[in-house]
């Protein structure tokens, strides 16, 4: 195995080295074209917002790629001095590399830990490079195992459960409350930007209606329309509250605006136990947290969905462990395989290069003594000749074998190439 | 399946098929993977599959204690292996395991050492005692009704408790969401109410001709079932009129199905003084 992964991420570069080294697709087929044409390599480019990563595989028989080379090719690619770009570059060879990519594919190795959206783009990527010729026996056969372990790792651990931010929190809490959401209203008060984005994960249950009030009518507007809600006057604000399930409230207004007495008598009896959940992403707070009974009206702050989304966070940390381990498991397996795969062919012909070996002298050795002999005599002489041939080879090919267990047999293999003047 | 191999199966085989089934689903809620589920669903199914051939082979009566115990337990299994099978990502069978292995127990407290009887019409379904059967049915039928609420209030009740401390979704044991819980509430409380007052009335109608011996009008039996009647009427008062919160109708729905459990064992000769 000649494989490498070089590259960087969020921990190795910042973004503004990350955003001049980002890959458009004109910029990913031109460099996976100079690749394979350039370095007889197959590769494949992994550009996100997070890491920018280039998987090469050459011969094993040629001199691996590494930072410096990689780095002016970058440079080459992005006009960025290539000085600039090395220090900031990881390299990752063989074995390491593999389990490197099993670990980007799962989300182990993203800022969001057990992110799913990176198996996502390493499909895509893998599938481009495929597009543009550029994958081989080796990245054909690593990638998709790549998206196999991480599809084990999220569904065998508990990596990826939950969500971790705190606006999709929201959606974890109103899916406690809420089965359906055909027949949902969502009440948006103000306008602020953590609201927006809690919104936009809401939207994703696709309620029946947004309901957008604010002091400001234009800023109303303006919410509404991006969201596709209607509207409501800010002095109707008890009749949304009646009206809506589901309530984001993000006002700058500097203290509550529902009051516990306010909501106890216009809204609660207007809503006929019907359950209601409120966000409230204000600070300082919107909503009386007395309003919060859990049962008819649960009321969350900034606060709680933050700590939600940290012990989300806890929690997924605390499978790393075990999906640490099934990725060690499968990049044996991979490089044993792999290895195997790879030691076939060198065991092949270095059988039959000492086949050969073995008929150059013994048959002219037979011929000579043809008479001399009989059939017995020579079938003896052949089977000595045999077992000499294997007992001579048993050593290297047993070493070749146990060395792919270790994930180490590609110098092995080059090495009774030179040996034995086999073809590369 | 012979009547040999159906004799050999005993409360101790679906009891206990359905207790590994519950420890299965207990070690999910802490390591997930799917290996619990399956497993667990295969116990399950096993527990369902012997509780079956038991009913099926012993024939008890749903008018005596002992059967109407065994078969409730019966269907409540096939609820839990719906749900289990429907709601895979939920921890349904936490919740609806314990009560059917807890009414298995409780037959078996109750148990008379079952006849084994050949496959012929059972002779308490026979003749004038088709309306005491038409009765225990009904009553039967409520009661399934009312386990359902049950064990929908007990889910509502740790799923508000939930929602009220602000614990993080799901945990481990994932529920459904509170609408669902309280649609399946609403939906058995609808089943259960006009079954458990036609099986009233049909008891009634018993009593009344004298076709029943041995209960009379204040015995355990009629006093709770009717008192069960009274708990529901107030129960779908509150629900569709009263507005009152949902917390204190999943209660009074625990306290209904404690009244149906008395109604279920009060008709034991130990419950009725040994006068049956």
């Amino acid at each position: 195995m000649n494989l490498r992964a070089i590259g960087c991420n969020v921990e190795s570069a910042a973004v503004e080295l990350r955003e001049k080294l980002a890959f458009d697709a004109a910029k990913t087929q031109r460099a996976l074209a100079e690749l394979t044409a350039r370095f007889a390599a197959e590769a494949v480019v992994l550009g996100t917002c997070n890491r920018v990563e280039i998987y090469v595989s050459r011969q094993e028989t040629v001199a691996a790629l590494h930072v410096p080379m990689m780095a002016e090719f970058l440079s080459e690619i992005h006009g960025v001095p290539a000085s600039a770009i090395a220090p900031h570059l990881y390299e990752h060879a063989d074995a390491s590399a593999a389990k490197h990519l099993f670990r980007v594919a799962s989300g182990l190795d993203s800022v969001v830990l057990g992110e799913t959206q990176i198996a996502g783009q390493v499909k895509d990527a893998f599938e481009s490079a495929q597009k543009f010729g550029a994958t081989g026996p080796l990245l054909n056969a690593l990638f998709p195992n790549a998206l196999r372990v991480s599809k084990r790792v999220r569904t065998e651990t508990g990596i990826a459960r939950g969500h971790v931010s705190v606006s999709s929190a929201a959606v974890d809490f109103v899916q406690q409350v809420f089965s359906s959401f055909a027949d949902k209203t969502v009440l948006v008060i103000g306008a602020g930007k953590m609201g927006r984005l809690t919104l936009k994960h809401l939207a994703e249950l696709k309620p029946a209606a947004v309901l957008v009030t604010n002091r400001n009518p234009e800023r109303a507007a303006s919410v509404a329309k991006e969201c596709g809600g209607r509207v409501l006057p800010w002095d109707r604000l008890d009749d949304a509250l009646a009206q809506a399930d589901i309530v984001l409230s993000t006002t700058g207004a500097p203290e509550p605006i529902v009051s516990a007495r306010r909501y106890a008598e216009r809204v609660r009896p207007r809503r006929g136990g019907r359950p209601q959940v409120i966000f409230d992403m204000a600070v300082p707070r919107d909503f009386d947290p007395d309003i919060h009974d859990g049962d008819a009206v649960s009321v969350f702050n900034v606060d709680d969905l933050g700590r939600v989304a940290e012990a989300r966070m806890a929690e997924r940390r605390k499978h790393l462990p075990a999906a640490e381990s099934l990725i060690e498991s499968e990049v044996a397996k991979f490089v044993g395989d792999w290895n195997r795969r790879a030691n076939g062919p060198v065991i092949g012909q270095l059988t039959s290069e000492v086949d050969k070996l073995r008929d150059g002298i013994m048959v002219p050795l037979l011929a000579k003594l043809n008479g001399k002999l009989s059939d017995a005599e020579k079938a003896q002489i052949e089977q000595a000749f045999r077992l000499f041939q294997n007992k001579l080879l048993h050593g290297p090919i047993a070493a070749l074998h146990a060395s792919s267990h270790e994930g180490q047999s590609g110098g092995l293999r080059e090495a009774l190439r030179k040996l034995f003047g086999l073809q590369g | 399946m012979s009547a040999s191999v159906l004799q050999n199966v005993t409360h101790s085989c679906f009891a206990l098929s359905y207790l590994c089934a519950l420890l299965l689903e207990l070690g999910r809620t802490f390591w997930p993977g799917k290996g619990w589920r399956v497993a667990g669903l295969a116990f399950g199914a096993a527990g369902l599959v012997a509780h079956s051939a038991f009913i099926l082979f012993h024939q008890p009566t749903p008018a005596a204690p002992y059967g109407s115990l065994l078969l409730l337990a019966w269907v409540l299994a096939l609820f839990y292996l719906y749900g289990t099978v429907h709601h895979a990502k939920q921890a349904w069978a936490v919740f609806v395991l314990p009560v059917v292995i807890g009414l298995v127990g409780l037959s078996l407290a109750l148990a008379t050492a079952p006849n084994a009887s050949e496959f012929t019409v059972p002779e308490w379904a026979a003749g004038d005692r088709f309306w005491g059967i038409v009765h225990g049915l009904l009553i039967l039928g409520a009661s399934v009704g009312i386990s359902v609420s049950f064990l929908a209030s007990l889910m509502y009740l740790l799923q508000a408790r939930r929602l009220r401390k602000k614990l993080a979704p799901g945990g481990a044991v994932p529920m459904l969401s509170l609408e669902r819980i309280e649609t399946m509430n609403r939906r058995a409380l609808n089943v259960a109410f006009p079954l458990l007052t036609a099986g009233l009335l049909v008891g009634t109608l018993l009593l009344s001709q004298g076709h029943v011996t041995g209960d009379n009008w204040l015995s355990l039996k009629v006093l709770t079932t009717a008192a069960l009647w009274v708990v529901f009427l107030v129960l779908l008062y509150l629900r569709y009129g009263g507005h009152v919160p949902a917390r204190r109708l999943a209660l009074l729905s625990i306290a209904a199905f404690a009244i149906l459990l008395v109604a279920l064992v009060a008709a034991h000769p130990f419950a009725e003084g040994g006068a049956k």
